[in-house]
């Protein structure tokens, strides 16, 4: 069975931007979907290089949230996961 | 002869209730003269008034060796400058000074501290001490060579454990030397910094958690020069970006990278993956990844600034094992040439003003590193922008 896949992105401007919490992700995952998710770090996803984009940034399943919270990101998977929508 | 370099670190813990070290210790390079010299001083009683005393004798003594004064006259003015103790009337701070060269030619003086240890690789080496006509300050010298190291301590370490029914004399010569010949011999490449790590935690021990003295260790230890390469920054041009990559693949010792972009130029030019570490994080700097041929790949800007000011306040021992900083740290004190390898790109998603932290400029925070670790840790840095 493939994943869902959540890219982090550890950039330094997406930390300073609120992203700090998002490594933790893992820790705040239900625990029926810990097998379901591949949580992944990213040293910096490039976003922020374009100015019309608010950082902190997470793609889940290659679908780009900004202004990612933890909060944000588990609304988004607990989408995924019931469409079933898997990894392309 | 050989150059060598000379790694030298040194710790202390202060009695048991005090919060200031009665004991001092202070070196200075003399890059002209190739030279090295650093004293310790145990100031008598402890607390605040010990580490007067003790920070006059060791500023005194350094002073008083750099500018080649004879020792009977330094010991002399040491003793005629320290206040007299009103309960017991006498004025007294030990010393011990070491003066070398970097190639071994080496010259201890000692009065009123346990004497100091020489080990040749994992071997306590005995040496002849002679006393000055005063009969209370020995002058030892001797010829160092490469593997040999040096271990002077406060005598808070020489009887940690006193009085204790299987250690009555405290932790006596033969049997610390014993035990730092093993440690040397398991690891014969150990630095000094965590040789006197593993002699001050012992002497902890000894008092059972409870320092009955201040304990200060201090090690010297000759060796060929280790290089480490931090690598931090894009290149201003693109262009730049092979060479860099080329430049850390080449590199002869272990290198570090500091920063996202920096990392996933050299893992492209390499054809490498990247892993970030999700598994250990700290709440204030993002955390490492992994590239294959790299010792330690970090965030840029963040963990430097964390690394400088951790350095700056030598209290890099108090944060979590994994935090990125500390790494970065344990890699620069742990190696002697420090080449920093600094791109000079700006980073334009950085230069905005609403930004809630203070994003310092990278070239700035490289040269505070590079200054702190060839002042406060007597290492060799050299910087190359590119």
């Amino acid at each position: 069975m493939k994943k869902h896949t959540v890219v982090i992105c550890t950039g330094t401007l997406c930390h300073v931007l609120g992203g700090s919490e998002l490594p933790s992700l893992g820790q705040s995952l239900p625990e029926a979907w810990r097998d379901l998710v591949n949580i992944k770090g990213s040293p910096c996803m490039g976003y922020c290089k374009d100015g019309a984009m608010q950082p902190p940034f997470v793609e889940v399943n290659g679908e780009l949230i900004q202004e990612a919270s933890v909060s944000k990101v588990l609304d988004c998977l607990e989408k995924h996961i019931a469409h079933g929508t898997k990894e392309k | 002869m050989k150059k060598m370099f000379i790694d030298i670190d040194y710790g202390f813990t202060p009695k048991f209730g005090q919060i200031v070290c009665g004991d001092v210790f202070l070196s200075e390079k003399i890059k002209n003269e190739n030279r090295l010299i650093a004293v310790l001083s145990d100031g008598l009683g402890s607390g605040i008034k010990a580490n007067i005393l003790a920070n006059m004798t060791a500023t005194m003594a350094l002073n008083f060796t750099i500018n080649d004064q004879p020792i009977e006259r330094s010991a002399a003015s040491i003793r005629d400058t320290l206040p007299v103790d009103p309960q017991r009337k006498i004025a007294f701070a030990s010393f011990t000074i070491v003066d070398t060269e970097f190639d071994g030619q080496t010259r201890i003086i000692e009065y009123g501290n346990p004497q100091f240890l020489v080990f040749r690789k994992d071997k306590l080496l005995t040496i002849d001490h002679q006393f000055l006509a005063d009969g209370e300050v020995s002058i030892t010298e001797f010829q160092t060579q490469i593997e040999d190291r040096i271990v002077l301590f406060s005598d808070g370490v020489s009887q940690s454990g006193i009085g204790r029914k299987d250690m009555p004399f405290g932790w006596e010569t033969d049997q610390m030397g014993g035990v730092i010949s093993q440690i040397i011999e398991k690891d014969s490449g150990i630095s000094a910094y965590e040789l006197r790590k593993r002699i001050i935690g012992q002497s902890i021990l000894n008092d059972i958690g409870k320092p009955s003295d201040d304990i200060t260790c201090a090690v010297l230890y000759f060796r060929n020069p280790r290089k480490l390469l931090v690598c931090t920054g894009p290149p201003y041009s693109k262009n730049k970006d092979e060479e860099m990559a080329a430049t850390i693949r080449d590199f002869e010792g272990r290198t570090v990278l500091c920063g996202g972009t920096t990392a996933l130029i050299v893992a492209r030019e390499w054809g490498e993956e990247i892993e970030v570490d999700m598994k250990h994080f700290t709440s204030d700097i993002p955390p490492i990844s992994y590239i294959k041929g790299v010792s330690l790949v970090t965030e840029g800007i963040l963990t430097l600034c964390k690394a400088a000011e951790l350095l700056k306040h030598g209290n890099y021992e108090d944060v979590d094992r994994h935090d990125p900083a500390r790494l970065v740290i344990q890699e620069l004190l742990s190696h002697d040439h420090i080449d920093f390898l600094v791109g000079t790109k700006i980073n334009e998603a950085h230069q905005d003003p609403s930004l809630p932290v203070e994003l310092e400029i990278r070239r700035n925070v490289i040269k505070k590193i590079a200054y702190l670790l060839e002042k406060k840790y007597l290492k060799e840095a050299t910087l190359k922008y590119i």
